[in-house]
């Protein structure tokens, strides 16, 4: 073999390996793409429907029957006493929230920034936000005492000239969080035109699916016109999407930081709590595309090592940000000398439910730090999942310090009481299968993989050999 | 006079003026028929909003402060104090404020009933006319030696009733008991009277122009007498009208409610007051100089020192701030009491006040004045006198035994028998408002209504610098099918006709009222004055009683300090390492577990609500290895109880405390089942007054192995520091 | 047809200044029994539900008044700190005010009270966690009070169904009826016309209410003592209720 061809060979092999690497320059033919997209909905096993039923009755007995039982019961039948007014509710509902913020994260914000990485699990991602932000709506209505009556904080012009009162930081939550889900809701529906075009046009007529996805379609053909359009309005939408994200989240730490609460009333919240939300959110992204990956029929082409390690690096980064957003909030307040709030930090680490803040500690910090600096190991699914699973139990034990074990110390000794969760446990738990049955359900009707997004990416990658070395080039396309 | 009044008729009688709302109403004698109309058919000049008030007296004790009960609608609302009212001055306690869940109780006795075998509850409903016929027969057909009355602590209409029906059938004189009277110590405190000041009279302590109070056991703001008019009298005494303001020094082994408004609290060995006394009295008499009284003369104030657990140089300040004070006061009562030497104590407490002159001073010690229609001092059955009665029952002697207005299975200590002695009764007839444990084992419940729906009158015993009668009429209309239970045996005397119509040859209640009551119509210094007895029953019922609008009290006399006084050493029953220190609950007081919002009032010192607990030092709960919410049980020599653990602070390591008031057997869904009885564990040693030695016991504290939380309004966390996770 | 609607300030001025009293009160804690008659009368006078042994024992209680006790020392130098009722503070300047969603917890200028309106309440209980004295209580269930003990409601006050917050309104319900009384004959509410059940029921009269814009009241004049001190005063909510300290 001569030098030319050892050189061609292991260009090859370089070549190859790219392609194997990354989605981007390992295009399919539409078509075909097409097709996989479409198996991949349509491909379900009798085990998907096992989970389904059992989560349907989850959420049936657990979220629903549970709250129902709620209502007529009154709050008395779940643990919030005094002075934990709010309890795992709250936890929930800063939770969900959280989850949400990833999804927008990386679909707006990446692509703004044109991260090319993003391509395959935007809509993933997206559609995260949208059904965590029901389920941040179903937490917070069920802390309610007269859920019956919660149309009364929606400034609804009304005979008895009653408005909602502005100067309550709960009134800006319900008005960012609508706000938020219905930019969020629109944001996940634009890009999906095209895939539900696609959709559409591989649909048998007659069936019920050809029906949704015409609807949807919105009579998208694909013109240049209406491309244009719908990349006009995406650009709109990405780049007013990205404050509406991070003021739903501080307007969501104004709950407490507005508050006089030893613990709550720090100045910090606003950032801390973003950076908390990418956090939770980030992990339970790689959590769900490790089990799409895995799961879902061709998801292996579409979803590839780099992604997670992208993903990963993304992670330890917020990890990072996490951590000095922490301890920032806890030297102040620490330094701040304020003897409730001493007592309060010293609780926090001390009392009962220590353990849980240092395992907040380690799942939030630790475990990402020792493992996400490894590129080999971050690009591996399984891990990635399991280190966004201890991100999220942290995170949400980082939420349950914020609340109900904040709310445990104040400034009247007299009252201080332990919270021991009652009913709102299953309601927390109907939640996270109601997610996931949402979750579930749309993975059957909407195409999880923007194709077009991912053919339009491949479109503007290719290799090109200068000489001797191959190199990749991106185009601009839009 | 005798036309049946609608209630719409009596309440414009009653409500004349009433427009605004500080205005006190009463009626006529002629409105007594009341009867209860629906909302549909208002009386015309009840204006919705418009409240009317009647005045009336608090039953949930036997101190008779004056209430003024706000009415709405035939409904009664409020209570509050009656602000002319000599005992109280419009001011209530906590159970006089709840007694309105009494009137409203789910649990009464809603007809008149017959049992079908004691203790069964198994009680079939019959008609008033029947159930007079029965008290009839009764007091007709029996031999009048075999018939006896056991009532309740208050000195009221109906004791004088039957006082009167007893004399007139020759059957033995009612007994009056309550579990107040015992843990009072009320028998002591009189004998102690008797014996230093040659005269049966109720002390009265001038609390509120003192400046410094010795308490020896008396709980005087919680139970203790008249806690309302001991709670104005500390009030005042703090404020310091005159001295400065007071100073109060308690000695008790278990900080009280009372010890805990205390500046100092001595936690004192039980059975050791008298001794301390005596010390101080000697200390005391050397400060002020001239020569040693007799009553202190031979006192080792070293000794003293030593068994009482106060330092001698304790004693000595002590001693010196007693003499020096302007106006002290020191004040016999309690568990103090309850000792063999309880006699003793309190002649050597009563003397100290002899000692710095406050015998008929300001701020001192005096002799209450008599009721109204009160010739001479009487007071409720000690303990000695019922152990008599007890044994009486058990001998079969009483063929029957009418109870009204205690509950003596519950009240009695067990180890007296009284349960196992109705067995030897042929008929128990019990006029209980509620079912109580007594109730449950009678014959025959008669429910009486409850007071708030009630006539009568009752002697201010104690807390009134006056003489005085308090007053009480019907606030509602009978809520239940209940009747009087004056008018039952008025009736009931009627019908046996021969020498019991002729003794009580009354129409109803109210007119044996008016037939007491007339003989203060000719008194002229009384609040108010009438011609004759109907305007002035308008008016007693309107002001809400009578009494002297000048004090009466008289100056103890007699040489109190010139004999000796020997406190012997305490002698306590059984044999465990602790002393037991049985109180009773400040909120529920004997009879108030049924309520369920008292239930639900914390308690002053540990905030525990709805059962009851043992107070154990948290050093001594550590030795015996339990903890809070621990169940323990409690073994004295005549019986056990178990109850949950309250590791108190306030408390020697010696002694473990408990209330009284919870552990009812029957009494309704709110007390029935709930905490456990003190009373099991009480002997029968009796002080010299005959009062029951209560805290004259040693008792063990086992473990059990079980755990209930009890329910405290306090932060164990916050007031304890558990589970902070930190260093206090 | 077009209505104009007006945001109201959070701080509503719902009456004519100047009209009524600004009410205060006064609490002696050196003569304070912690006897809890002041809380019986405020459960009797208030509609105040009773909630059981487990629900009282997990913090639920709903008295809107409680006496607050604690312990310096070792046994047997032991001391318990005076009692202190703890009450809503009526507070000039109440955080639980502005947080509030619904405009459920309302500050009446004039009168210088708290207003809780349960209609309008929809039980966030956002007022609660914010109130530095934890003087509100909620309606965890619709506490059950067995007949015929209904009989016994005041009915001057709405009684709470669940879900909803309530708190110490300084007897508003006896407020407004004296002042139409005063109203009604021209002329001002005098000291002491009235009181607030608990301050009505205090045997040791360690409870004064009344008005504190007019310096001559019984409750002015205490308050102005040196032994006063405001609870939490570092917090700036301007309380209305003055404690006087003990000894």
């Amino acid at each position: 073999m001569t030098s030319t061809e050892k050189h061609h060979d292991h260009a090859q092999d370089h070549v190859a390996h790219l392609r194997e690497q990354h989605l981007m320059l390992d295009p399919l033919p539409r078509g075909q793409m097409n097709d996989m997209v479409m198996e991949s909905m349509h491909t379900t096993s009798w085990k998907f429907w096992v989970v389904f039923g059992i989560l349907s009755v989850i959420v049936a007995v657990f979220l629903f029957g549970a709250w129902g039982y709620m209502i007529a019961n009154g709050l008395g039948v779940a643990g919030v006493n005094r002075p934990s007014y709010w309890g795992i509710f709250l936890v929930n509902t800063v939770f969900w929230i959280g989850i949400s913020h990833a999804g927008t994260f990386i679909s707006a914000i990446l692509r703004v920034f044109k991260a090319e990485f993003r391509r395959p699990f935007t809509r993933a991602a997206e559609l995260m936000t949208t059904f965590g932000l029901v389920q941040a709506g179903f937490s917070i209505f069920m802390h309610m005492g007269r859920v019956w009556l919660s149309y009364w904080l929606m400034p609804i012009p009304n005979q008895r000239g009653l408005w909602p009162n502005f100067h309550s930081p709960l009134s800006w939550d319900l008005l960012a969080i609508t706000t938020y889900l219905l930019s969020s809701t629109m944001y996940l529906f634009l890009p999906l035109i095209p895939d539900l075009a696609m959709a559409r046009d591989r649909t048998p007529d007659g069936t019920w699916q050809k029906t949704f996805y015409r609807v949807l379609a919105l009579g998208f053909r694909g013109t240049e016109g209406e491309w244009t359009h719908l990349r006009n309005a995406m650009n709109i939408f990405a780049f007013a999407i990205i404050p509406v994200m991070f003021s739903v989240h501080t307007i969501v730490s104004w709950d407490f930081a507005a508050a006089t609460r030893p613990g709550w009333n720090s100045t910090i919240f606003g950032p801390y709590f973003v950076v908390g939300a990418l956090h939770s959110g980030m992990g339970a992204v790689a959590m769900v595309l490790a089990v799409v990956q895995s799961r879902m029929k061709h998801m292996k082409y579409f979803i590839r090592g780099e992604h997670f390690e992208a993903l990963g690096m993304l992670m330890l980064l917020v990890s990072m940000a996490w951590a000095y957003f922490f301890f920032n909030d806890y030297m102040v307040q620490w330094y701040g000398g304020d003897k409730w709030t001493q007592q309060l930090l010293h609780f926090h680490e001390g009392g009962p439910l220590g353990w849980m803040w240092f395992a907040m500690l380690v799942f939030n910090v630790v475990i990402p730090w020792a493992t996400l600096w490894n590129k080999k190991w971050r690009s591996n699914p399984w891990l990635l999942f399991g280190v966004g699973l201890l991100i999220n139990v942290g995170m949400w034990f980082e939420r349950y310090i914020i609340i109900p074990i904040s709310l445990t110390i104040n400034r009247m000794p007299f009252t201080w009481r332990m919270y021991t969760p009652g009913v709102e446990v299953f309601l927390g738990i109907g939640t996270v299968a109601f997610f996931i049955l949402l979750y579930m359900g749309a993975s059957r009707l909407i195409p999880l993989i923007p194709v077009w997004e991912v053919q339009e990416g491949q479109m503007a990658h290719s290799l090109k050999t200068y000489g001797r070395e191959t190199v990749v080039t991106v185009s601009e396309l839009e | 006079m005798t036309d049946n009044f609608s209630r719409r008729d009596f309440l414009k009688l009653a409500s004349v003026g009433a427009a605004t709302t500080a205005i006190l109403t009463g009626c006529g004698p002629a409105s007594r028929y009341v009867t209860r109309e629906p909302y549909t058919k208002m009386p015309e000049y009840t204006y919705n909003g418009q409240s009317t008030y009647y005045a009336t007296t608090c039953r949930e004790c036997a101190a008779g402060c004056g209430l003024v009960v706000r009415t709405m609608q035939g409904r009664a609302i409020k209570v509050e104090g009656n602000k002319n009212h000599p005992v109280n001055l419009g001011k209530t306690c906590v159970r006089g404020q709840a007694t309105l869940h009494g009137l409203y109780n789910p649990d009464r006795v809603q007809d008149p009933a017959k049992q079908a075998k004691r203790g069964s509850r198994d009680f079939s409903s019959m008609d008033w006319d029947a159930a007079t016929a029965v008290v009839a027969d009764a007091l007709k057909n029996t031999d009048p030696a075999g018939v006896a009355f056991l009532m309740g602590m208050a000195p009221d209409h109906l004791f004088d009733l039957v006082s009167d029906l007893a004399k007139a059938i020759g059957a033995p004189a009612p007994i009056r008991f309550g579990a107040l009277g015992m843990f009072e110590a009320r028998a002591t405190l009189g004998k102690a009277v008797e014996s230093l000041f040659g005269q049966a009279a109720m002390p009265f302590f001038d609390m509120g122009k003192s400046d410094l109070v010795f308490s020896f056991g008396a709980n005087f703001l919680e139970t203790w007498l008249s806690p309302v008019a001991f709670t104005r009298g500390f009030a005042n005494m703090r404020r310091g009208g005159g001295h400065g303001r007071g100073t109060l020094v308690h000695f008790e082994p278990r900080m009280s409610q009372t010890a805990s408004k205390a500046d100092l609290w001595i936690p004192i060995t039980p059975g050791t007051e008298g001794l301390v006394a005596l010390a101080i009295g000697r200390i005391a008499a050397e400060a002020r100089g001239g020569s040693l009284p007799t009553a202190f003369a031979d006192v080792d104030v070293e000794a003293i020192a030593k068994a009482s657990g106060v330092s001698a140089e304790k004693l000595d300040e002590l001693g010196k701030l007693f003499a020096s004070a302007n106006a002290a006061l020191a004040i016999p009562g309690g568990a103090a009491l309850a000792h063999s030497n309880g006699l003793e104590t309190a002649e050597a407490v009563l003397a100290l006040n002899a000692l710095v002159g406050g015998l008929g001073r300001a701020g001192g010690v005096f002799l209450a004045p008599l009721a109204p229609m009160q010739t001479e001092f009487s007071r409720p059955a000690n303990m000695a006198e019922m152990a008599d009665f007890v044994e009486k029952l058990k001998s079969g002697k009483v063929k029957t035994l009418f109870i009204h207005g205690v509950n003596p299975v519950f009240e009695l200590p067990k180890s007296l028998g009284f349960e196992d002695a109705l067995k030897s009764v042929q008929t128990v007839i019990s006029f209980a408002t509620f079912p109580d444990e007594t109730a449950m084992q009678a014959d025959y419940v008669f429910p009486d209504h409850h007071g708030l729906e009630s006539w009568g009158y009752q002697r201010v015993a104690a807390g009134s610098s006056q003489s005085a009668l308090s007053g009480a009429q019907p606030v509602v209309s009978p809520y239940y099918n209940t009747r009087a239970t004056a008018d039952v045996l008025l009736a009931a005397a009627a019908s046996a006709g021969g020498v019991l119509a002729q003794a009580l040859p009354f129409k109803d209640e109210v007119e044996f009222i008016q037939s007491k009551i007339v003989a203060l119509v000719s008194e002229s210094d009384g609040y108010f004055n009438a011609p004759e007895i109907n305007t002035f029953t308008a008016y007693f019922q309107q002001y809400g009683g009578w009494w002297k609008t000048v004090d009466e009290l008289s100056t103890p006399s007699g040489d109190a300090l010139g004999k000796t006084i020997k406190v012997g050493e305490a002698k306590f029953a059984g044999e465990g390492e602790f002393y037991f220190h049985p109180f009773v609950s400040p909120v529920l007081g004997e009879a108030g577990a049924n309520k369920p919002w008292l239930q639900e009032i914390p308690d002053p010192t540990t905030t525990a609500m709805w059962s009851s607990w043992v107070e154990i030092h948290p050093k001594t709960a550590e030795e015996l290895g339990v903890d809070n919410d621990d169940v323990v049980r409690i073994v004295s020599e005549a019986g056990t109880v178990e109850a949950v653990v309250y590791k108190y602070p306030a408390i020697r390591l010696d002694t473990i405390a408990m209330p009284f008031g919870q552990g009812h057997t029957a009494y309704g869904r709110y007390a029935e089942g709930r905490g456990s009885n003190p009373a099991d564990l009480f002997g029968e040693q009796v002080n010299g007054a005959g009062d029951l030695a209560f805290a004259g016991m040693r008792i063990k504290v086992e473990k059990t192995g079980k755990k209930y939380p009890l329910s405290r309004l306090e932060s164990r966390m916050g007031v304890y520091g558990e589970a902070l996770g930190e260093e206090h | 047809m077009t209505t104009e609607l007006k945001i109201p300030e959070f701080s509503a001025n719902f009456a004519e200044s100047g009209q009524q009293g600004k009410w205060g009160m006064a609490i002696d804690m050196d003569i304070c029994t912690g006897c809890q008659a002041c809380v019986a009368a405020c459960a009797m006078e208030n509609n105040v539900p009773f909630v059981g042994e487990a629900d009282s024992g997990y913090g639920r209680s709903m008295h809107w008044i409680r006496t607050e006790r604690f312990w310096e020392g070792e046994f047997p130098e032991i001391k318990m700190t005076p009692y202190q009722p703890m009450l809503c503070q009526q507070c000039g300047h109440a955080p639980c005010e502005p947080v509030c969603p619904a405009f459920a917890t309302v500050h009446s200028q004039s009168e210088a009270l708290n207003l809780q309106v349960y209609n309008r309440c929809v039980g966030t209980r956002y007022c609660a966690n914010n109130c530095p004295y934890q003087v509100r209580s909620f309606n965890w269930r619709d506490f059950e009070r067995p007949e015929p003990l209904p009989n016994q409601f005041n009915p001057d006050v709405t009684v709470r169904r669940r879900g909803v917050m309530e708190k110490c309104t300084f007897c508003i319900q006896r407020i407004h009826r004296a002042e139409d009384q005063a109203k009604s004959e021209g002329r001002e509410i005098a000291d002491g016309e009235f009181t607030t059940a608990c301050a009505q029921a205090c045997p040791a009269d360690a409870i004064v209410f009344g008005r504190i814009d007019d310096p001559e009241s019984a409750v002015s004049k205490l308050a102005r003592g040196s032994r006063g001190f405001h609870m939490l005063e570092e917090l700036g909510t301007l309380p209305s209720v003055t404690y006087l300290k003990a000894g």
